[in-house]
């Protein structure tokens, strides 16, 4: 009797995703029968049912390893190839993908590396992982159009004060322990990365212009992003800068603030504006 | 099928990352493109921006690989609505996938796995198909994948499988005329009798590829220009199947834009050889 279909396709992806390939893989396999995967999948004296389903196997963890390779390259740069080879055989034990597109087979490497060996020799490793996800995540999340000097100085100012300005939805910030930014930004841009200090700290990652960006930030522009998001309107943004800014000049510091946010696309068209 | 909803749109090649700046900055430099689906299934950014400027100058077609249309697991429908909301946004002239599965369990392999040529299997693929065209409210084109495996139990051979699928849920066929060549080798059958077996009126589009010689097998890589033998092949195609849209991959180790239009070109001229050829702008206007 010929074996269901769902039967026969749960066993061929088990031997597929086996890491040590399907003659270990069928090892495993106790229902099948003594002639084992012959029954199955035909052979011939070219290539043995198991050489055949073999091809499947290494096409899966290669292009998923090709693919990973581009989404981390500052992870690859750091661990090295054959670590990041091993690496990628683990994670997609505990983590097989299961979204239909291929950028998201890479979601969890970061909660993986928490907790992973190669933290010893490279305990920033996950924290750079994170601020890679991050970048692809900034990339492809929704757009809205960015909010410009005009349009914010075309905004009454008696409806100042109860403007609640709104991030673009594309923005990410991002706790890390390590400052990974610096080597981010080394293996962007093609020199020898240095390991990073411990520090705890706020990345932020953003997109202008289609292009992502990113960098640490804190004290005030943190604690006013954070309230941004929280959807605090300007009257309270700059009580806020009143209390906590060191500044002699707490309204010059904020507009300071404002203009980067402009230039950088992070402030979107408020919705009262 | 009324092959008219399936204009012959001429000659395309797949819209890769490497060739977005010089296709949106250059003037006509294509008949149309293909997109993966998958690709532009995001929220925004920059790969739905491309899509918006690539489509408001050329047809393009939506080719998927996720569909999994063979799997034994329930169709994902928050997939097909996101391909149903893609459809919507950029009108493509159609949509395709693959007759394969690409996981099961809710684990996807991302990878074109084949399935027994029963008639099980034709029953449970064409009604699968049957929902998908309802969902997506046109018909859709499933593609004849490259395999490297068969199976004890198949009872058909699998151009017999391909039309019985595509007889069965009324939908089309787009002939990968590189996949048909690779199986060809790797299971030691006649490539001019797959196409002698696959009815005229239900092939709407055409594939070519390059492929990877291993030794004992061939495989589907798509790195490499197309070779002699599928281009001979493919002149057999277009004078069975007639000058239907053309659409050459190519995925890894990407040309500059100036080769892969150059092979795209090459086979208009191959179909010119065989006399059916059609001006881009025929092609594109007659909708026949």
């Amino acid at each position: 009797m010929a074996p269901d279909l769902k039967s026969v396709q749960s066993l061929l992806y088990r031997l597929i995703v086996a890491p040590s390939g399907v003659t270990e893989g069928l090892r495993e396999e106790s229902d099948l029968s003594a002639d084992g995967l012959g029954t199955i999948v035909r052979g011939d004296n070219r290539l043995s049912a198991i050489e055949r389903l073999d091809i499947y196997a290494e096409m899966y963890f290669y292009r998923l390893l090709d693919c990973l390779k581009e989404d981390y390259p500052a992870t690859v740069a750091v661990v090295g190839a054959t670590n990041f080879h091993n690496l990628i055989t683990g994670y997609l034990l505990a983590y097989p993908p299961s979204h239909p597109s291929v950028l998201f087979a890479g979601r969890y490497l970061a909660n993986f590396l928490d907790s992973h060996p190669l933290r010893e020799q490279w305990p920033f490793i996950a924290d750079l992982a994170r601020l890679e996800r991050a970048l692809i995540e900034v990339f492809h999340a929704a757009d809205a159009p960015a909010l410009s000097s005009e349009e914010l100085r075309a905004i009454a100012p008696a409806d100042w004060p109860m403007l609640e300005l709104k991030t673009h939805p594309a923005l990410q910030l991002l706790p890390t322990q390590w400052n990974v930014v610096n080597v981010a930004h080394a293996v962007e841009g093609g020199s020898d990365w240095e390991p990073p200090d411990r520090s705890s700290s706020q990345v932020l990652v953003w997109r202008k212009d289609c292009r992502c960006y990113y960098r640490e930030i804190g004290g005030l522009e943190l604690d006013l992003i954070r309230a941004i998001t929280g959807g605090a309107s300007v009257a309270a943004l700059c009580e806020r800068v009143a209390a906590v800014s060191l500044s002699e000049d707490p309204t010059g510091a904020f507009l300071e603030l404002l203009e980067r946010w402009l230039a950088d696309s992070i402030l979107i068209i408020p919705a009262s504006a | 099928m009324n092959r008219a909803d399936f204009p012959s749109l001429g000659f395309g090649v797949g819209l890769r990352r490497p060739h977005y700046t010089h296709i949106l900055e250059s003037k006509s430099v294509m008949d149309w493109f293909e997109v993966i689906s998958e690709n532009f299934m995001v929220d925004g950014g920059r790969p739905l921006e491309v899509l918006e400027g690539v489509r408001n100058r050329y047809p393009i077609v939506l080719h998927g690989v996720s569909l999994s249309i063979g799997s034994a697991d329930p169709l994902d429908r928050e997939y097909l609505s996101k391909l149903a909301a893609l459809a919507r946004r950029f009108e493509p002239a159609w949509i395709s996938d693959h007759l394969c599965w690409t996981g099961v369990g809710g684990r996807n392999a991302h990878d074109l796995l084949p399935l027994p040529y029963t008639d099980e299997a034709v029953r449970h693929v064409a009604s699968r198909v049957c929902q998908v065209q309802e969902m997506l409210g046109r018909r859709v084109l499933l593609e004849n994948v490259s395999s490297y495996l068969t199976f004890q139990h198949s009872t058909l051979a699998e151009w017999e499988f391909l039309t019985a699928v595509a007889e069965e849920s009324d939908c089309g066929i787009l002939l990968d005329i590189n996949n048909i060549f690779v199986s060809a080798f790797n299971h030691n059958f006649d490539a001019e009798r797959y196409l002698e077996g696959v009815p005229v009126e239900r092939v709407a589009q055409f594939h070519l590829a390059g492929y990877s010689d291993r030794g004992t097998y061939l495989l589907d890589t798509h790195d490499h220009p197309v070779s002699e033998p599928v281009w001979a092949l493919y002149e057999k195609a277009v004078r069975r199947f007639g000058p239907i849209a053309t659409l050459v991959e190519w995925d890894d180790h990407i040309p500059d834009f100036a080769t892969l239009a150059g092979v795209a070109d090459e086979a208009r001229r191959r179909a010119a050889s065989c006399g059916l050829i059609e001006s881009r702008r025929e092609a594109i206007g007659d909708g026949a």
